[in-house]
């Protein structure tokens, strides 16, 4: 034998070296386990609770008692003393005499002692008060009807292990010796009748290219459209500021514990020697937050706009650029890139890469000055390559265009603002005619 | 017995396609009886490789089944024909491929699937190459 059996091996993104088929049975014994918790837990909760007390109030047979008891009843909890109110009462059903303890259907215990005092207190020893009791048990009865709110809480448990396990059981039955290609010829049929892409947006006539309308809805001042910025910079600003701010929230707590020891005479040395690469990394985070907000706040508004959009390969097109502040640039520099950007999965974790795979510099300009309420503006054509790939989005893999201003300026943390493109697909009829 | 295949060939074997061109051919399954196969797919369809986890989308499909009481014949080739899509372009990427593929999966009545497929190239994009961000 060349190899050994191994049942579950390791796994790489959704590829499995072991058995498929041993796979599935796990998963379906998985959700079986789950929808069988489920369905006992509701049966349990049904028969044990919910049941007795619709009875007590729609079956059980009205009558008159005397009370002949009351105390409170006690019994020990995981947090101490639990109560109930019990009270002793005397019935006669048929002529026959009874004798129980009891006030609710439920008959559960609280914590709550005023409550049950409450309750106590409403009964009286010696005077009567209507009960019901059970026509098929004569020694069951209550003296309070009604539904137990707290009871409707306890079917959360039940029917989550209801959802999980019959949800996972039908998703996997339905998977069951379907082969990929039926699955995504399924789901394809699905997302057309919904009116949807695979890549989720609407049709535009090319699958899996983002249709990228958010990009022509602003009209420009000089072209035709003006292209909004990328939202990841914003998205910077604001994972800085919360892993900053949680970071160092942290780190201050014993930070200020260790100075007040320190100032009250107790300095701990190892522990401030322990903290001082936490307090490091808590002012990098610092640093990098501030300069996110001098590259938003200090460098001026940019604004790029397009003669036509979405761009095909092969054609060119006419860019405004203008870059408003006050600032004493080293270099500047507008480029259109393309990046091919990907997600998998190692082990349980999920990560991204980015490459470049072209970057071509449009505008170039060195050692020149912006000044306020002046900003500097140029404009230019460009090409998109012939042969160029079109702008692609799956669920995991994507090609992504966009024209990108870099500025290196004198004093001031450099700035790189990205604004998306869509690139369709090269149709050399169409060129042609164009 | 020799191993069940699937061979599969297309009219313009080895052309770069365009996408709303056709693409046809025929795919025949060798050294298994008719009556011994439950079901036969045919898919075109593309798929990604590379880094990323793999994205799959099937342009055409479709499925013969004995138990839909399909006739399933594999004395002669059977033919497919499709008009190719306008997009994704076959891309041979740096970290991210995207291949075009005829796919045939044959599932006999007892023992493992049979698969057959042959790649082919929609559109003319260049391969690119890794630059500096």
């Amino acid at each position: 034998m060349s190899r050994s059996f191994r049942v579950y091996q390791k796994k790489r993104g959704h590829r499995r070296t072991g058995s498929g088929k041993l796979g599935r049975v796990g998963e379906i014994l998985f959700f079986a386990t789950f929808l069988l918790f489920g369905c006992v837990g509701l049966v349990v909760i049904l028969v044990a609770l919910v049941i007795p007390e619709w009875r007590a109030n729609h079956e059980f047979v009205e009558t008159i008692c005397t009370v002949r008891s009351k105390e409170l009843g006690q019994t020990q909890g995981e947090d101490g003393t639990l109560y109930r109110p019990e009270i002793g009462i005397e019935y006669a059903i048929d002529g026959g005499p009874h004798f129980a303890k009891t006030y609710d259907m439920c008959g559960s215990y609280s914590s709550d002692r005023a409550a049950n005092q409450a309750i106590l207190a409403q009964f009286d020893v010696g005077r009567q008060y209507p009960c019901w009791y059970d026509p098929l048990d004569h020694d069951v009865v209550v003296l309070a009807r009604g539904y137990t709110w707290w009871l409707w809480l306890t079917f959360v448990v039940p029917i989550s292990f209801l959802l999980l396990g019959g949800g996972g059981l039908l998703y996997r039955t339905m998977r069951w010796g379907r082969s990929a290609e039926h699955l995504a010829a399924t789901a394809r049929s699905a997302n057309s009748r919904d009116g949807v892409d695979s890549n989720g947006s609407s049709r535009n006539g090319f699958p899996n290219v983002p249709v990228g309308t958010e990009l022509t809805n602003s009209p420009g001042t000089r072209l035709r459209f003006r292209l909004p910025i990328s939202a990841a910079g914003t998205w910077v600003l604001i994972g800085a500021l919360v892993a900053c701010g949680f970071w160092n929230g942290i780190v201050s707590v014993f930070v200020v514990k260790l100075g007040r020891d320190f100032m009250a005479g107790r300095p701990q040395w190892w522990l401030m020697l322990f903290m001082v690469p936490f307090v490091v990394a808590g002012i990098g985070l610092i640093v990098f937050f501030v300069r996110q907000v001098l590259i938003a706040t200090g460098i001026g508004p940019t604004l790029v706009e397009i003669s036509d959009h979405p761009l095909r390969p092969g054609r060119t097109y006419r860019l405004f650029v203008s870059q408003a502040g006050r600032l004493r640039m080293n270099s500047l520099v507008v480029q259109l890139v393309c990046d091919e950007h990907v997600r998998y999965r190692q082990g349980t974790d999920t990560r991204t890469e980015t490459r470049r795979v072209h970057r071509q510099e449009i505008h170039g300009r060195k050692d020149f000055a912006i000044r306020l309420g002046e900003p500097w503006a140029m404009e230019c054509d460009f090409s998109v390559p012939p042969g160029g790939m079109h702008s692609f989005k799956s669920e995991n893999n994507e090609v992504r265009w966009s024209l990108e201003v870099q500025g290196d300026v004198a004093g001031w943390p450099d700035f790189k603002r990205a604004f998306p493109v869509i690139v369709y697909p090269d149709d050399p009829t169409e060129r042609a005619l164009a | 017995m020799n191993e069940p295949v699937v061979l599969i060939r297309l009219d313009d074997n080895g052309r770069v396609y365009r996408p709303g061109e056709t693409l046809s051919g025929e795919y025949r399954v060798e050294s298994l009886p008719a009556d011994e196969v439950k079901a036969i797919e045919l898919s075109v369809l593309w798929y990604t490789e590379g880094k990323g986890n793999e994205d799959m989308a099937v342009h055409e499909f479709k499925r013969l089944a004995r138990d839909d009481g399909d006739w399933i014949e594999l004395q002669r080739p059977s033919r497919f024909s499709t008009i190719l899509p306008a997009s994704p372009l076959s891309y041979d990427g740096v970290i991210l491929k995207i291949n075009w593929c005829v796919r045939v999966r044959v599932f006999p009545r007892q023992g493992k699937e049979v698969l057959g497929e042959l790649p082919f190239v929609l559109g003319d994009v260049h391969g690119a190459e890794a630059v500096p961000p």
